[in-house]
């Protein structure tokens, strides 16, 4: 029998290695190369023409840095502001849709427009809504949206930003978790229909843990996403003010900062970055992943 | 048969407190107790600790009069109407710390020997059509008049044929051409004012003086401030194309409710505390200036404008274009007085701060504030002829595009005199005689009296030669709407001074967004010294940093 | 006991009170997040100087606007090379990432869970890390200016395969066996019962990815330097510095570029509704 069943995960490897090579050899020239190169990067500081190799202590000091520290701090208040709100809102637009009415379609389709738009298109439109002197927002909230404006103020600015994203992130979070609904099978919710359950129950018992795998898919790209946010800070606010909205891809490729024109000390502060996202998403995958459902 | 639904015993809320108090404990412990307190620029650097600034009794020459050098006009220019020319005997509001003159530094040989050579011969000695690329960072209106021009260039002659490549932004190409080897770049490039010497370390080009001395080409027409921006260390390394200059924007009508003469906005720093106090105790407009700290914009100018204006250096060296720059000298007196200046003009001035100005726009859009507007504001004279198609769009309820005023950006001493602000273009050395003498050949026709005509009056920029004025279309441009001919003016004025001359540093753009960001603390009640020192620290710290990087 | 898809299930209808309750929250949440939209919309058939008139009504109109985006962003060649670009990321990265999760979920091999995490690890590398690195290759390939510059580096996605792997865990054991009793090999089952159940997580992967490529400005913007090569992005760059009298050629052109997005969208919701119907069969 062992002989069977090992011939049988020979073949089953040569399947998978035959299956995986694709997308193997494209994350790996074009994901984990830059990667690795980029750790070695990161410990050089680079000029217009050639780069000098300092130390492995360059990527201690760029943790330890004040501007990395502050970016660290931003990026992850923006993080706890833009992924709970976005999930939550995603999810009750889906439930709220789920039902068969007439018309539900056009709603639909609304609802997960906000995909359409690009970061650089979402930023824009909001750019102009939230502007203190010709924006809608400023007229009608008054107050620090007029003065000096909620993109302007560094109390506010951050916010502000989250809005916009949360905005653009909307439609994604939506179609994803539309699609997770529609594979709930119908007969669970009449079983705990009859069974005496109520509608909010039925979600607490039978949707949310039913989704479950969704969800977390959702959560880990928004955090991914929120981390990753770099077009709406470049087109909204430029990293102010007083750098209360440069989060951590921004101080990497943002204008006028230590590392512009430095290919060494933006590998430092990206590799930093990813390495922050690592521990981050291991922290989720083990919180997380025990909640999760799964058919098997 | 899809699997049961799992019921748990403990709550969603217990599993989650599980990770996420030793995140938050992990997290809490590396963010707080980690902090360094230096600057992420300083990352990897084992340097000694920075200079402190130097006492100005360092300085081996003394200090000049304390008038500034006097204005004169080019011959055969008048000035446009209602400007006066600013008494010669006006008292600085602070005084210059280094010398205007300077012996010819004896350290640095004549460094263009030693630079690519330029023979503007091989255009005629070679066979065929010469193809060269050039990338450029101009869009919209501004890219299709070089398009237009490219386009009349290229029919009018079969020497050379120019491929113009549109790069997206300034920032792009900047980092395509940083990025690029030889093999990848273009023949010719167009790079914003401030990376003159990030060029010039690129070790890339051919200067143009060598080209212009081979051609033996005629620069005498050459606005001085707009040519000399682009040399540094005795050579001239590129040649202007687009120019601006702030000026100051302003409602007439909000003037005339003012008591104050439309046709004479304020030109010295004095007269705009004056103006501005007017303006809002006469309850013409709520507030008198908006004031920005756009590190491409206000952040900018209100040091580095003025410290030029005043007749003192941003930085040593001679603003960095006798040799390198070191350090800057703005947290000195000169830069403390100007950044107290602006906190005055906010405390009893009435002056309103816009914030960060990322959107560039900002200030402008203040003055058309329904409830809460300015009467001023400085911007680039770029900006013009947006402005005035808004206005005439009706962006101001009751203002149309005649009640908006131009004048000089006041500063020290009066308006005249200005840094450039916009692009110049370099010749990339090739290792090809012909493409280098191509380059050169499509360069002049494009700084032509002719097409820098056709060119500012299609777009916003400044003619960079004198004798363009006389040619249609700009000619005409100017004597139907003469604001338009203001930041020219302004232009005009520049002495010869080296301090006329802006800073060349390596990393221009990011000692200006340290200082912007000091700039932007005064402007919210910080104390100017404070704000000013730490700037400069940073600013050092950056400059330093730039010349070990670059091999200095 | 199968849903078809004529009989949707009793509990999924509401009437009376309900019906109407649900609409009014509906009505309010479609308005709030389509606000930003309309505005948009309707600042792009406005004249450039009447933009600040009012933002709210389109109280002028004009095509003018439109077609100076069109024009100055040179959209009409960029439409096309998106649309190459995002067809070919998207056919790839569907098939790559299919057959990735597949392996993942279905096969068993030595070292699987550690490949897996590796792989998961690429969705968490920003993509302005790798664009410094990955022009030097472009540029020693000699890839600058080419669809193949364009499209190699996403032709697969940890993102899709991360997708796809969370909807093949849902397919039940039980299916995979009964499958092999039925004789069906591996790529069989792949072709016969993983995908058709998947079929509407698939769709949605075919979306993102069509999006995110349309979507792409950093990497395009670095490995073209022709003109000819710009995408619609590039194109909506170049309109970014539109300046105070026509800040809405940017709208414009956004509205350009959004609206073949709009398009599938729309014509995804068909495809979710038809797939889900047809497809499902579970209990």
């Amino acid at each position: 029998m062992s002989k069977a069943s090992a011939r049988r995960r020979w073949r089953e490897s040569g399947l998978a290695l035959a299956m995986l090579a694709p997308s193997g050899v494209i994350l790996g020239m074009f994901v984990i190369y830059p990667l690795v190169k980029a750790i070695f990067l990161g410990r050089q500081r680079c000029g217009v023409t050639s780069c000098r190799t300092t130390s492995w202590h360059q990527y201690v000091d760029a943790f330890r840095s004040n501007e990395f520290q502050d970016a660290l701090i931003v990026t992850l208040k923006y993080a706890v502001i833009t992924v709970p709100i976005g999930l939550v809102l995603g999810v009750g637009l889906a439930v709220l849709a789920d039902k068969y009415i007439k018309g539900v379609g056009i709603f639909r389709t609304i609802f997960s427009s906000t995909v359409a738009t690009s970061v650089a298109v979402a930023s824009v439109m909001w750019f102009f809504l939230l502007n203190p002197n010709i924006g809608v927002v400023a007229d009608w909230l008054g107050g620090v949206a007029k003065t000096p404006g909620l993109l302007q103020s560094p109390d506010t600015a951050l916010w502000a930003v989250s809005a916009s994203s949360i905005w653009a992130n909307l439609g994604f979070t939506f179609i994803v978790v539309t699609a997770g609904l529609q594979s709930v099978p119908k007969d669970l919710y009449e079983s705990a229909y009859v069974d005496g359950a109520n509608g909010f129950t039925r979600f607490t018992n039978v949707t949310l843990p039913m989704i479950s795998p969704v969800l977390l898919f959702v959560t880990v790209v928004l955090t991914a996403r929120a981390f990753e946010g770099f077009g709406e800070i470049d087109l909204l606010t430029s990293g102010g003010p007083k750098a209360k909205t440069t989060t951590l891809t921004y101080l990497a490729y943002g204008k006028g900062l230590p590392t512009s024109g430095d290919d060494g000390l933006r590998a430092t502060v990206t590799v930093l970055l990813f390495f922050v996202l690592l521990i981050l998403a291991l922290f989720q995958f083990r919180g997380l992943e025990k909640r999760v459902h799964y058919g098997n | 048969m899809t699997g049961t639904i799992r019921s748990t015993g403990r709550t969603r809320r217990d599993r989650h407190n599980r990770w996420a108090i030793p995140l938050l404990v992990v997290g809490g412990v590396l963010a707080a107790g980690c902090r360094s307190n230096e600057s992420l620029s300083n990352a990897g650097i084992d340097r000694k600790p920075p200079v402190t600034t130097q006492p100005a009794a360092t300085v081996p020459t003394p200090p000049p009069t304390s008038a500034a050098p006097p204005v004169t006009l080019a011959p055969g220019e008048t000035l446009p109407p209602g400007e006066t020319l600013p008494p010669a005997t006006t008292a600085p509001q602070t005084t210059p710390t280094t010398a205007t003159t300077m012996p010819p530094p004896t350290t640095v040989p004549t460094l263009l020997d030693a630079l690519p050579k330029c023979d503007t011969t091989a255009l005629d000695a070679s066979s065929g059509t010469v193809d060269i690329t050039f990338w450029h960072a101009l869009s919209n209106v501004n890219g299709d008049t070089l398009q237009k021009l490219t386009d009349q260039y290229n029919a009018s002659q079969t020497k050379v044929h120019v491929n113009l490549e549109f790069q997206g932004g300034y920032d792009e190409n900047i980092d395509k051409y940083l990025q690029s080897d030889t093999g990848n770049r273009p023949d010719m490039v167009q790079m914003p004012e401030y990376m003159v010497q990030q060029m010039v370390d690129t070790k890339s080009l051919v200067p143009t003086q060598a080209c212009a001395e081979s051609a033996g080409t005629d620069l005498s027409q050459f606005l001085p401030s707009a040519l000399e921006a682009y040399a540094t260390q005795g050579v001239q390394w590129s040649m202007p194309f687009n120019v601006s200059v702030p000026v100051l924007f302003f409602l007439k009508p909000t003037f005339v409710r003012a008591g104050l003469d439309p046709d004479n906005p304020p030109q010295t720093l004095d007269d705009l505390l004056a103006a501005s106090k007017q303006i809002v105790s006469s309850g013409a407009a709520t507030y008198s200036v908006a004031l920005d700290s756009d590190f491409d914009g206000g952040g900018g100018w209100y040091v580095e404008q003025w410290l030029a204006k005043g007749g003192n250096f941003y930085a040593d060296n001679e603003n960095g274009r006798a040799a390198p720059a070191t350090r800057v000298l703005y947290d000195e007196a000169p830069g403390v007085g100007l950044l107290t200046y602006l906190k005055q003009l906010v405390d009893e001035g009435g002056a309103v701060y816009v914030g960060d100005n990322a959107s560039g726009t900002d200030t402008l859009l203040k003055l058309a504030d329904a409830t809460a507007p300015a009467a001023m504001a400085v911007s680039t004279s770029a900006s013009l002829g947006p402005v005035f198609a808004a206005l005439g769009g009706g962006l101001i309820p009751g203002i149309t595009a005649d009640d908006v005023g131009v004048g000089f950006m006041p500063g020290p001493n009066g308006g005249l005199g200005a840094l450039v602000g916009g692009a110049s273009l370099y010749i990339v050395d090739k290792g090809n005689d012909a493409k280098a003498a191509a380059a050169w050949d499509f360069i002049t026709y494009l700084d032509s009296a002719q097409s820098q005509s056709q060119f500012t009056a299609d777009t916003g920029y400044i003619p960079l030669r004198q004798d363009a004025l006389d040619l249609d279309p700009i000619k005409s441009k100017y004597a139907s709407d003469a604001r338009y001919k203001v930041a020219y003016d302004q232009l005009l004025g520049s002495a010869d001074a080296p301090t006329s001359l802006g800073p060349v540093i390596g990393p221009l753009e990011q000692v200006r967004k340290v200082t912007a960001a000091a700039v932007a603390d005064v402007l919210t009640g910080g104390d100017p010294q404070t704000a000013l020192s730490k700037a400069a620290q940073a600013a050092d710290d950056l400059i330093a940093n730039y010349a070990l990087a670059n091999g200095g | 006991m199968a849903t078809s898809s004529a009989g949707r299930a009793a509990i999924d209808q509401i009437h009376g009170a309900r019906r109407v309750g649900r609409y009014a929250l509906l009505t309010v949440t479609a308005v709030i997040v389509l606000f930003p939209i309309y505005v948009m919309v309707v600042g792009a058939f406005k004249p450039g100087d009447k933009l600040f008139d009012n933002l709210l009504l389109p109280n002028h109109f004009t095509f003018d606007t439109l077609k100076d985006a069109w024009h100055d962003g040179h959209l009409g060649r960029a439409l096309v090379n998106s649309a190459v670009v995002s067809v070919v990321i998207t056919l790839a990265q569907l098939i790559t990432s299919v057959l990735a999760a597949y392996a993942f979920v279905f096969l068993k091999f030595p070292g699987r869970t550690v490949v897996f995490v590796i792989f998961i690890a690429t969705l968490l590398v920003p993509l302005e890390a790798t664009l410094t690195v990955n022009r030097r290759t472009m540029q020693s390939l000699g890839w600058i200016n080419s669809y193949r510059g364009l499209t190699v580096p996403f032709l697969a996605t940890a993102f899709g395969i991360f997708m796809i792997r969370q909807v093949f865990l849902t397919i039940p054991k039980e299916m995979r066996e009964a499958a092999s009793m039925d004789g069906l090999g591996h790529i069989g089952f792949l072709r016969e019962v993983a995908v058709p159940l998947s079929r509407p997580t698939i769709g949605a992967l075919g979306l993102f990815a069509f999006l995110t490529s349309w979507n792409q400005y950093l990497w395009p913007v670095l490995i073209t330097t022709d003109q000819d090569y710009n995408t619609v992005q590039t194109g909506l760059k170049a309109l970014k510095q539109a300046s105070l009298d026509q800040p809405n050629l940017v709208i414009a052109g956004t509205v350009i570029v959004a609206l073949p997005i709009f398009v599938m969208l729309i014509s995804f919701q068909r495809q979710l509704v038809r797939g889900l119907t047809a497809g499902a069969v579970k209990g």
